[in-house]
């Protein structure tokens, strides 16, 4: 163990290692924001013009804040892509530490403390959030029209104006740093003393969080992501984010157990069952996406009127129709049928490749979620995608193995480590015992 | 109990979880197929001991789903694009978008069947009597007792070898039931 203090470690400002790293997080956002600065010179007076839509008028609603492209404004929307992606990550950890505490779950002990860290990593997206703070009008249209001329604007303007917009996303993250501080440091806590007063706490800090996840996961998506194109409904848009975060975190919970059992950290408490646990969640989240994803575009299509369908339509532009195919076959179908096997849920060269092809299926959503709103007539990959998506991993990624190596990489005295430990039989058979 | 002409099975009890575990594992080893392990809670470890492979019950789910699926599509095909074909709120006739909730939960349905009545058909459920049911002491495997039974027309079975295989695993009370 580390002698430093947890408080430290915990908000990640004290001294040491932590706070060198949190530096770096905050001179490359400081970086980023210079260059912001360079590459978007000008363009805060290019406002953007809305324009109605085909049919909207008769609605009353402009759907469309066409952007003027610049060098700048790729930038930023790339950084969001790459944001909202590594987002999806920490806040997917954060619902699996609530969901553990929840069910009072004992199989995902061994592989708690790495996702306690993945959520701790809050006040690092704080950091990398600061570009998009501070340019969020070169990102979002609605902030450069007047909600008089703007129907559905106005309609929204308790939201949708520029400081609740800056607050809120603070508070946000604050929020989640709040929850997933006190369920990692009640966990650090437990592993020097043993009490199990702990893991009551961890429940209730489980049982509230729930519903701040909930909503504060909605808030964001609904700001960050949806507010793009402001004038759009959809109830489901929440709970979509939701079911792609927890989707792609599952991928990766799988790999990195299974990289730390192999490794060495988790050799003697990770076993099949884990692995089992992880696939077969995966599998249901497989599902859930399809579900909502589907449910949200068929409401949509299905009452047809022009509020709602400018959406979709905007994504069946060009090369966007494309991705829009790839998300349908490559997000669902494919995994679906890979993962549909219960013997594919252990099978590393089924689900190794599966997780790769996870992260770049939820890249590919983040994409077609963000970026049409730039590239009206299709997907471009910009080089800009590549550094930023790089740049904010390798921060992350960075920071998470520093915390990993620094604690112990388990809960070493939950109560239900040994139940965990112990009962590593995978049933392979769903149902009874046969007799033939 | 004495032996009779047309022995069922060769019951063994056993005391522990632990002493049925290894001798599941003897037997699995010396190749027998049709026999099985009863427990009055389930084992962990117990599916591996018995070398028990995936279930095929999944196939049934499979094939219950794909058929659910192809119903549900086929069906609203051909009643709304070609015997009944009405325009409704300026959709096209037939469009996979409205037929898949309908296909969707007929997948499930389906599905569910499949589970069900494979699951039945393939432990040759509803079973009205049951020969281990003869055995005055088998009925403590829904209390206290762990069993092996090996019934007699297992290929590999012998009167005397099999009865002495379980004894070496430390089955106690070895005897036959009757068909």
């Amino acid at each position: 163990m580390n002698s430093r203090t947890l408080s430290n470690i915990d908000t990640a400002v004290g001294h040491g290692r932590s706070a060198r790293w949190f530096c770096w997080c905050l001179l490359i956002s400081a970086l980023a924001v210079i260059f912001g600065f360079v590459t978007v010179e000008g363009a805060e007076h290019a406002t953007a013009t809305a324009t109605t839509a085909l049919d909207s008028k008769l609605a009353g609603v402009s759907t469309q804040i066409q952007h003027e492209y610049t060098l700048g404004k790729q930038f930023l929307y790339s950084y969001l892509v790459a944001f909202m992606f590594f987002l999806s990550l920490c806040l997917g950890s954060l619902f699996l530490v609530i969901l553990h505490h929840l069910f009072d779950a004992a199989w995902s002990v061994p592989t708690r403390r790495m996702l306690e860290h993945i959520a701790s990593l809050a006040p690092v997206m704080l950091g990398l959030f600061l570009p998009i703070l501070i340019f969020a009008p070169q990102i979002y249209g609605w902030m450069n029209i007047d909600p008089l001329g703007d129907h559905a604007l106005q309609a929204k303007s308790v939201l949708f104006n520029r400081p609740a917009w800056t607050v809120v996303s603070v508070m946000l993250f604050c929020l989640w740093w709040l929850f997933s501080w006190r369920l990692r440091s009640h966990s650090l806590d437990q592993d020097k003393d043993g009490a199990a007063s702990h893991t009551v706490a961890m429940r209730k800090w489980a049982a509230g969080g729930i519903f701040v996840f909930a909503f504060t996961l909605t808030l964001a998506a609904i700001y960050w992501m949806k507010s793009l194109q402001h004038a759009w409904f959809s109830t489901m848009y929440g709970v979509y984010y939701f079911a792609g975060s927890t989707w792609v975190t599952l991928a990766t919970a799988y790999v990195l157990a299974l990289y730390y059992k192999k490794s060495g950290p988790l050799k003697d408490v990770v076993h099949k069952r884990q692995l089992h646990d992880f696939g077969v969640l995966l599998f249901a989240f497989t599902v859930f996406y399809a579900y909502i994803h589907f449910s949200q575009y068929f409401l949509i299509w299905n009452a047809g009127i022009p509020e709602e369908t400018f959406w979709y339509v905007l994504r069946e532009t060009g090369s966007w129709w494309d991705v829009g195919m790839l998300i349908v076959f490559g997000h669902f179908f494919v995994p679906f049928l890979c993962l549909l096997r219960i013997d594919a849920k252990l099978s590393m060269t089924v689900m190794l490749p599966m997780a790769a092809w996870i992260w770049l299926m939820h890249y590919m959503d983040m994409q077609f979620n963000i970026m049409p709103v730039l590239h009206p007539t299709g997907m471009s990959l910009h080089i800009f995608d590549v550094l930023c998506f790089v740049g904010i991993g390798f921060v992350l990624i960075t920071v998470f193995r520093r915390w990993f190596a620094a604690h112990p990489p388990y809960p070493l005295r939950d109560p239900r480590l040994k139940e965990a430990i112990t009962h590593h039989e995978v049933k392979s058979a769903p149902s009874g015992i046969e007799t033939h | 109990m004495p032996e009779t002409n047309t022995p069922y099975a060769l019951i063994a009890e056993f005391e522990t979880a632990a002493d049925i575990m290894n001798a599941a594992v003897r037997v699995r080893d010396a190749g027998f197929r049709r026999w099985d392990v009863h427990t009055p809670y389930p084992v962990h470890g117990m599916d591996d001991a018995m070398g028990l492979q995936n279930s095929k019950v999944g196939w049934f789910t499979f094939f219950g789903g794909m058929t659910g699926f192809t119903t549900g599509m086929s069906m609203i095909w051909w009643m709304n694009k070609w015997d009944y074909p009405v325009v409704v709120g300026g959709k096209p006739l037939f469009s996979p978008m409205f037929a898949f909730p309908v296909s969707y939960e007929l997948t499930i349905l389906l599905a569910s069947f499949g589970t069900l009545f494979g699951m039945l058909f393939l432990n040759r459920l509803p079973k009205l009597y049951n020969p281990l049911l003869k055995s005055r002491t088998f009925a403590r495997f829904s209390n206290d007792r762990f069993f092996i039974t090996i019934q007699c027309d297992d290929p590999k079975y012998s009167s005397t070898e099999t009865r002495k295989l379980l004894e070496d695993s430390g089955g106690r009370q070895i005897h036959f039931v009757e068909d």
